[in-house]
């Protein structure tokens, strides 16, 4: 089997147990609309306040919906005994990786689009000014996000204590990311241009390049055992 | 060989010491507290020293699989968060009297807390695996990755603090040419990255006792 | 300009305590392992002992000529202070 083939299938085996479950893609959304009730809760009806902090608020929101669901990359695998078959698959074990990446990306980019368009609808915000540039943020960012959580999942998956330990080792090597794509969508929603945010893209462009390079060399050394 | 790394590095620590108080100035603007200066960023260079040498020990084990690595990478990072800690805490306590605040998001200290939180990372998923040789792999693959995050996290904290606002926060105090600031400074520098040396040299020696005892 | 001296002793005096502290630590944790290295490596000399005596720590059997079977040298022995002189 090609190194292709074999990622398609592991996307593929996800997307296909997500589909007939809809475990974790229910409870994500529900989980995205809960957070927008306790964000407008926790930080009151003030208009004005609101529009400040948005950007930030919005990535909050894409970070913890994305630590949830990136947490339980490897749940399958693991509540099933089918972490050995991991361990034993032949060839590159990368291709396990880019797999589990794809399907990872799909599943935040339907969790993200959802979240959008509810905050669109909260909040109030005109989102036809951050246009073309908003879904290159956003990808960058989620990106960044997958490539090293999918990789930390699959460290954290046999700990006994990775509810708390995958968001810690997780979230400060995400600050660049989340750095990155807060600054970016807040000019974006102000109505400037891609290109003013230009150093932004760029970090956020090489920082999934370091990550998705270094997770297709490091996956290996995790699945040893 | 351990030892006589410890008796440089108090020779040289007292040298320094001698030197913050007996050589260098008071300093013209910032008054007595600027001496602070001369402890702080030793402090913090010891401190991305230390990563680094996580970084390389942890390459190299994940390269060559030899025990003597991964103890390297276990001790710089034991080490390393000790004085990351205390890089932070003398930043801010030089920051209290100097800007007012105990504590303000500037690039240079963020950049440092970031660090010791991912030390803080490192440290608890070694404690958390059991078997050794697992936990040798994984952490050596935070440890790379981040390493590699470092210098994102950099730019990434720098231009979120500088871009709308005067760089002057980043600049380091007050290198513009004397002499009588600079050689503290430096001899400082110097002492801690001794200190170091030893400190980690000892430690790793310790986790070989530790494995040898388990044995 | 205030001089601040109390900053300045805080900051200094931290970072010797901690550092202090943290080589005090390992200096005593490196003598707690070779101490007990030191037990068992002289408990090791005998090659003959089996079973029961491997829980004790002690250097009864090159001491006396007795089997370790006899149970009154096991329970004279483990508060025997002079039983720390390695006998290698």
């Amino acid at each position: 089997m090609s190194y292709a083939r074999r990622a398609f299938v592991v996307a593929w085996k996800d997307l296909l147990v997500e589909r007939r479950s809809k475990e974790t893609l229910n409870a994500l959304l529900f989980f995205a609309l809960l957070l927008l009730f306790v964000f407008q809760f926790a930080l009151g009806p003030d208009r004005e306040r609101l529009a400040g902090v948005l950007p930030g608020v919005l990535w909050l929101g894409f970070i913890l919906s994305g630590l949830l669901a990136l947490g339980r990359t490897f749940l399958v695998e693991r509540e099933h005994d089918c972490w050995e078959g991991l361990l034993l698959a032949p060839g590159d074990k990368s291709a396990i990786y880019v797999g589990k990446l794809a399907g990872n990306l799909a599943l935040m980019a339907v969790v993200e689009t959802l979240v959008l368009g509810l905050f669109v609808i909260f909040f109030d915000i005109d989102l036809a000014r951050a246009f073309p540039g908003l879904p290159v943020v956003v990808a960058l960012g989620t990106i960044g996000l997958a490539a090293v959580g999918t990789l930390f999942a699959a460290m954290t998956a046999h700990i006994r204590a990775r509810e708390v330990l995958f968001p810690v080792l997780l979230l400060p090597v995400q600050v660049p990311v989340l750095l990155g794509t807060v600054k970016a969508t807040e000019a974006l929603l102000l109505g400037e241009s891609l290109a003013s945010v230009a150093h932004w893209i760029k970090l956020l462009a090489a920082a999934d390049v370091v990550y998705i390079v270094a997770g297709l060399l490091l996956f290996d050394v995790i699945l040893e055992g | 060989m351990v030892r006589a790394l410890g008796w440089l590095s108090a020779v040289a620590l007292a040298l320094g010491l001698v030197m913050a108080f007996g050589v260098a100035p008071r300093e013209s603007t910032q008054g007595n507290v600027q001496r602070i200066m001369y402890v702080h960023p030793p402090l913090a260079w010891v401190a991305y020293l230390a990563f680094g040498v996580v970084a390389v020990a942890s390459i190299v084990y994940l390269a060559r699989r030899r025990a003597g690595a991964d103890r390297l990478a276990h001790a710089s990072a034991e080490v390393g968060v000790v004085f990351t800690g205390l890089a932070i805490a003398t930043g801010s306590i030089w920051g209290k009297p100097t800007w007012g605040t105990w504590w303000t998001w500037d690039a240079r200290l963020t950049s440092v807390a970031i660090l010791f939180v991912m030390y803080l990372g490192y440290l608890l998923l070694r404690g958390t695996i059991e078997d050794g040789e697992r936990a040798a792999r994984y952490c050596a693959v935070l440890g790379i990755i981040a390493a590699l995050d470092m210098p994102l996290v950099h730019f990434s904290v720098y231009w979120w603090r500088t871009l709308h606002q005067p760089p002057s926060l980043m600049k380091p105090g007050g290198f513009s040419g004397s002499a009588t600031i600079l050689w503290p400074l430096l001899v400082n520098l110097a002492a801690f990255t001794v200190l170091y040396a030893y400190l980690v040299a000892k430690r790793a020696r310790l986790l070989r006792a530790e494995t040898e005892a388990l044995a | 300009m205030p001089d601040n001296w109390g900053f300045v002793a805080a900051a200094y005096g931290l970072t010797a305590a901690v550092l202090l502290l943290y080589w005090r630590r390992l200096v005593r944790k490196e003598k707690e392992l070779t101490a007990g290295k030191r037990i068992r490596h002289g408990h090791n000399q005998p090659p003959s002992d089996s079973a029961p005596s491997v829980a004790e720590r002690s250097h009864q059997p090159s001491r006396t000529a007795h089997p370790r079977l006899d149970p009154d040298t096991k329970s004279s022995l483990p508060t025997n202070p002079t039983s720390r002189a390695p006998q290698s």
